[in-house]
């Protein structure tokens, strides 16, 4: 649904994660867009950005300063909760991702997940809260504010370790049921703190994805849990699962969250019909062959064939690589606009 | 000797291949009843039975090679199978490979005394800066049961540690593993630094992860692309034929 009248960066995000009219297709990053480029110009860099809320709130700014995207995150990978946890953490430098040592798990099963009472006070926890404070206050309501918040299947990765997390999920399924209902409590928890700061939507990634688990997996583990977030939780929520996904769509549309961010392994015509309305899409622009490889030419192709299919809201497939050149980012708020005029002058 | 597990019989329905079918029909149908119990022991990812399993055959008098490629391999061959279109996942899978590591167990010892010598030396590692190591622990699985020497460089691995493990062990296969579309790039640059060392011309570069695709494995200069365990073996294998 097209709406004539120019409209603000949030209400167009907003609009669209409602089903509501809008007067041009959003393009969003519910995950994350910083590259090098954009924290050497802002001078903002990993890992410190992950960790100070005055860098991680600049280096998610320039997503909709320079790169002209209507909406900002400042939450740009899929640590912080995990690190207030307690997890052991690689922080790397600015080329590379700040990761958890997974191979070294602290937790062992459920009984052993607690939340820290200091929390919401963890440094990196805080630092996602504060920047969103921030934004909020140089920004207005200008333009839409994504925080993230981390689903409990992919905390059980780091926390009990991914071949440990899975084999339990065979060997003791009652067991996996207890330990995800203890993580979702954090997922509310961080979920709230920053709808408190001030953000406008949630991206909840929650990693049961196609290449490790399957569409059943997703069913009988996560559906219900998933519904429970859109109830607890007072905001638009993304859920963004990575890889292939079309087998577990339908119920994903069945979930009552805003919209899924998809991953290019899925064509956008195919997810459209795997969702059939029930739920918005966010994405699918390729990362590593066509952000990463390619030319704003080629990006702008991807962008099309989203926008052809109805997509709802355009975005990368998930974080960017972080040597990604930004004209190739710039070009699908730019493709969106050809689009869109294109459109209106038929 | 036919299929006489019946477990194993329905297991085959699986494999919608015929051709592929027929390959492994006629593996299991040479195999006696007891390799074809663990098997399926095996594909069912009960490891006790198929360490139980396995230490029996050995009191029978049944060589470890044939215990390793009539039951173990045999059946990771079905799972492999199963994996690839998306019968079963990776949790199933990880329960399949623990049996198998309970079977070889047993087997590995002695393979090792028997001095045979390894089909060629593998290098693997999961790319810099990434940590996952599921589906590269899979590969490296298969390819030790295959008769390789792997030497494994664990997660996180840099360039100039994949080139120190190809010159210490002469190796001349080196596997690269990456699970995120953020660390992919890495194998583009681990690539480079073999050029710039001039090692290119004798290492075949082999890539691998959930994200990955034969166009990106080209684009980075890759020798090969495996989508499974299964493919790492072959590609492993033909590059050393």
């Amino acid at each position: 649904m097209q709406k004539k009248t120019q409209m603000t960066s949030r209400e167009r995000v907003l609009n669209a994660l409602s089903g509501k009219p809008v007067d041009r297709t959003p393009v969003a990053n519910p995950t994350s867009v910083a590259t090098v480029e954009l924290m050497d110009l802002v001078g903002a860099s990993f890992p410190e950005a992950c960790r100070d809320p005055e860098l991680a709130a600049r280096l998610a700014s320039t997503g909709y300063t320079e790169l002209g995207f209507d909406s900002i995150s400042p939450y740009f990978s899929i640590i912080q909760e995990s690190s207030a946890l307690g997890c052991e953490m690689q922080w790397e430098e600015k080329d590379n991702w700040p990761t958890v040592r997974m191979y070294n798990p602290i937790w062992k099963d459920s009984s052993d997940v607690k939340i820290p009472s200091d929390f919401l006070k963890h440094r990196e926890v805080k630092a996602i809260t504060e920047s969103i404070k921030m934004i909020r206050e140089e920004f207005g309501d200008e333009v839409a504010i994504i925080g993230k918040t981390m689903g409990p299947w992919t905390l059980a990765y780091h926390v009990f370790g991914v071949e440990s997390f899975l084999l339990g999920s065979v060997d003791n399924p009652e067991e996996t049921f207890k330990a995800l209902e203890k993580l979702t409590e954090i997922s509310i928890l961080f979920g709230q703190a920053q709808i408190d700061a001030g953000a406008d939507v949630l991206t909840f990634p929650d990693h049961a994805t196609g290449d490790l688990v399957s569409g059943e997996y997703y069913k009988r583990f996560l559906q219900d849990i998933h519904t429970d977030m859109v109830e607890k939780l007072p905001v638009p929520i993304i859920l963004h699962i990575c890889g292939r996904t079309v087998d577990r769509m339908p119920y994903i549309a069945q979930t009552g969250m805003a919209s899924f961010h998809f991953d290019s392994k899925n064509e956008p015509n195919e997810a459209m019909g795997a969702v059939d309305g029930g739920i918005g899409l966010v994405g699918n622009i390729n990362n590593p062959e066509t952000l990463y490889a390619k030319d704003p030419e080629d990006v702008k192709e991807e962008v099309f064939k989203c926008l052809d299919a109805g997509v709802q809201m355009i975005a990368p497939e998930c974080a960017v690589p972080l040597a990604t050149k930004a004209q190739n980012l710039i070009a699908i708020p730019e493709a969106v606009k050809d689009w869109t005029n294109s459109k209106s002058n038929d | 000797m036919p299929i006489v597990n019946e477990s194993l019989e329905k297991e085959l329905q699986y494999v919608s291949d015929l051709k592929e079918q027929a390959h492994i029909r006629a593996l299991w149908t040479k195999a006696d009843p007891l390799m074809q119990e663990i098997s399926v022991s095996l594909i069912q990812g009960k490891n006790e039975v198929v360490s139980d399993l396995t230490e029996a055959a050995l009191e029978k008098g049944f060589s470890a090679n044939t215990i390793l490629d009539d039951g173990l391999i045999a059946g990771m061959a079905i799972v492999g199978v199963k994996f690839r279109d998306n019968i079963i996942f990776v949790p199933e899978v990880l329960v399949a490979a623990r049996a198998m590591k309970a079977g070889m167990a047993h087997i590995e010892p002695i393979l090792s005394e028997s001095g045979i010598e390894p089909l060629g030396t593998v290098i693997m590692g999961t790319v810099k800066g990434d940590l996952h190591d599921i589906g590269k622990n899979l590969c490296i699985m298969m390819l030790r049961g295959a008769g390789f020497s792997v030497i494994d460089l664990g997660v996180d691995t840099s360039p100039e540690e994949f080139i120190e493990a190809i010159e210490d062990n002469e190796a001349n296969v080196v596997g690269m593993s990456a699970l995120l579309t953020t660390t992919m790039p890495n194998m583009g640059k681990t690539i480079q630094a073999f050029e710039e060392v001039e090692m290119r011309d004798i290492v075949k570069v082999m890539v691998g992860g959930a994200p990955l695709t034969q166009e990106f494995a080209d684009d980075m200069g890759a020798d090969g692309y495996g989508k499974d365990a299964i493919s790492c073996v072959d590609l492993a294998k033909s590059f050393y034929s």
